[in-house]
């Protein structure tokens, strides 16, 4: 099994929504970052990373996300987790993320909670 | 656009704290606002701030740490404020500790020295308090990281502790293993009982060959660091890997796995060394892995146990079924028989063949074994038995027909003892055979018994055997005891056996049916609470 992380987006407005699929380590997470900020560079205003294929996320990944979260604060933005399973749910949770990023079950009602069109 | 700064020095300060206090209190990143604060209070075009970080310069606000080029920043840094081909540069220091460097280009007019030493001054601390934040972060950060390794070993022992799927357990092993030591790949390998490789599951690549994990020369409890390890380990890709950290997985006398994990991960990529902590807590992974499997393992044992004794039971209940339900009533003959059976399914079978003229066949048999196989036996000696008594002149005759059918039809290589008798009560001509068969008792009316002995092998046993048959006469008030060995070989806690002479000594010139009772009264207060492992099977003729 290859765990390497593969990050794809796609635009809704102004939500982008970054769909991980593999090991959030270090490289995964720069994958994640680079997709952030070039959707927020261009001009989306709020992110919903759906993670419902990610089993893994080392303290690197994490230390990434924070740094995304902190970029989308800095512009007064939005940040939602979605599909986590309930290691990384409560991984995030301890770590910090879930205290300025919202998670929701699923993509829909992320997408709801940063008020974006769901289709 | 940026007002002038008034020419007073004093008025001129002042000005500057104030326009360097107002940038710094705004909002955004902390970085960008030393930036900020740089160019309201100097009016220059651009700022730059560098940050140390770890061992390198990255640029400050860069969402992602590119890097900078060689001669970005000179090396060696100039101590004091410099100029360098036009540009301000401004070393950052707090408490005598460089933080940062601020480039500034495109100065409106020559700063003037108290000015950039103000700033410096300033901004040097404010980096200070910047770098200090950070710092706390990053302690924070570290803090929640050892919550989160005590917090997911307590989850992984409760997961583990319910999880019964060997899959399900090895990926949540793995996958906290690797995420917990920041590694960049992981293999897991567990062997089955036989040392064969059972699962195996990678993430990131192999870096343990399942095929030869199985010579794992690991210490028990130990874990190997390949980046002090002299003598690598068997199975180990160590090509696939810069440095790993590794353990077995073991309950006590037996290995059950191996878990490895490789490449710990920085921030700035480089691989780290794993530390003490990391291979604390594979250890504790280990432990805890190997404690559940060893659970799931137990339990599909169990299961296994569960399905054989229902096995068990269904043919118990077949053997039952075979037994007869109702003793023949026959004159001239008083009968008694019981069959005790053991927990287990043993292989006693005892039945009656009331034949023309009055006469009365009967057997009782020992099938060698127990459980299903010693049932399917018996079943097939009964269907034998009752295809071919109605063929047969002769006992001997039927005997040998059973025997040849066994030969031919029984599913398992099993033998049997069998004694097998044609009363004619009105003659008293017993004529019988005894297949191997535990001697049978003839008490004699006067209270003698006698001792009928084997006429030939056990059935199933010899191809083309034969039997004798013999003959003798039991005159009215004789009493004949056919037997399985599990009356004259239950044991006593003592391991002693109840044994024939306690047996002859039961016979007496009571009806068949107390007889019998006193015989089972007297094994089972012999044996006590000893169990029992064969069957016990007592069949009595009294002719009247």
């Amino acid at each position: 099994m290859s765990e390497s992380c593969k990050v794809s987006s796609e635009r809704r407005g102004d939500v982008a929504i970054l769909w991980t699929d593999g090991y959030i380590n270090n490289q995964g997470g720069e994958e994640i970052a680079r997709e952030a900020y070039t959707q927020l560079d261009g001009g989306a205003r709020a992110l919903v990373l759906n993670l419902e294929k990610t089993r893994i996320v080392n303290s690197i990944g994490i230390s990434i996300l924070i740094e995304v979260l902190e970029k989308v604060m800095d512009k007064k933005g939005a940040l939602a987790f979605c599909g986590l399973t309930p290691t990384i749910d409560k991984t995030f949770r301890i770590m910090g993320l879930a205290q300025y990023a919202e998670i929701y079950p699923t993509q829909e009602e992320a997408l709801r909670g940063v008020n974006a069109p769901t289709a | 656009m940026t007002a002038p700064v008034p020419t007073s020095p004093a008025s001129r300060l002042d000005e500057l704290w104030k326009r360097i206090g107002a940038a710094l209190d705004g909002e955004g990143p902390l970085s960008s606002r030393i930036a900020e604060a740089a160019l309201v209070a100097t009016g220059a075009r651009d700022a730059t701030l560098y940050l140390r970080d770890r061992q390198a310069w990255v640029r400050a606000g860069e969402s992602l740490p590119a890097g900078i080029a060689p001669d970005e920043i000179p090396d060696p840094l100039p101590e004091g404020i410099f100029h360098r081909e036009g540009d301000l540069w401004l070393p950052l220091s707090a408490e005598g500790e460089l933080h940062g460097v601020l480039r500034l280009c495109g100065m409106p007019t020559a700063e003037a020295p108290d000015s950039a030493a103000l700033l410096s001054f300033v901004l040097g601390s404010a980096v200070g308090a910047h770098r200090l934040s950070r710092q706390v972060r990053d302690a924070e950060f570290e803090l929640k990281a050892r919550l989160l390794e005590l917090e997911s070993l307590y989850d992984l022992g409760l997961s583990l502790g319910g999880q019964l799927d060997l899959s399900t357990l090895a990926d949540e092993v793995l996958f906290r293993s690797i995420s917990l030591t920041d590694a960049g790949k992981g293999t897991l390998v567990l062997f089955d009982d036989h040392g064969a490789v059972l699962l195996e599951r990678s993430v990131g690549g192999d870096v343990l060959s399942a095929r030869d994990a199985a010579g794992w020369t690991l210490p028990e409890g130990g874990t190997i660091n390949n980046a002090a390890a002299s003598v690598p380990t068997a199975g180990m890709k160590l090509a696939a890997c810069e440095k790993c950290l590794a353990v077995a997985i073991s309950v006590p006398g037996r290995r059950l796995g191996v878990l490895v994990v490789a490449d710990k991960e920085s921030r700035d990529g480089r691989v780290l060394d794993f530390t003490a902590t990391d291979a604390r807590l594979l250890s504790l992974f280990a432990n805890q892995a190997a404690g559940a499997i060893e659970t799931a393992r137990l339990h599909k044992d169990a299961i296994e146990k569960e399905r054989i004794e229902s096995e068990l039971e269904l043919a118990a209940a077949i053997q039952r079924q075979i037994l007869p339900r109702d003793l023949p009533a026959v004159a001239g003959v008083e009968i008694a028989a019981k069959n005790r059976p053991t927990r287990q399914v043993g292989g006693d079978y005892f039945d009656f063949f009331p034949l023309s003229g009055g006469r009365l066949a009967f057997l009782v048999a020992d099938v060698s074994g127990k459980g299903v196989p010693a049932a399917l036996l018996v079943s097939t000696v009964h269907a034998a038995v009752h295809l071919q008594i109605d063929e047969a002149k002769t006992v001997a005759e039927l005997i040998g027909r059973i025997d040849r059918h066994l030969q031919k039809y029984a599913a398992t290589r099993k033998f049997l003892t069998c004694f097998f008798g044609l009363l004619e009560p009105d003659s008293g001509t017993l004529r019988y055979v005894s297949a191997g068969h535990n001697p049978a008792l003839l008490r004699r009316a006067g209270g003698r018994v006698e001792q009928i002995k084997a006429t030939g092998v056990p059935m199933g046993m010899f191809p083309n055997a034969s039997w004798r048959e013999e003959s003798v006469v039991m005159e009215r008030g004789d009493l004949l005891c056919v037997y399985s060995d599990g009356i004259t070989e239950a044991l006593d806690a003592a391991d002693e056996e109840f044994g024939l002479d306690r047996l002859t000594r039961r016979m007496s010139a009571e009806p068949p049916a107390k007889v019998c009772a006193t015989v089972f009264d007297a094994v089972s207060a012999f044996a006590g609470d000893t169990p029992q492992y064969d069957d016990q099977t007592l069949l009595l003729l009294r002719r009247s």
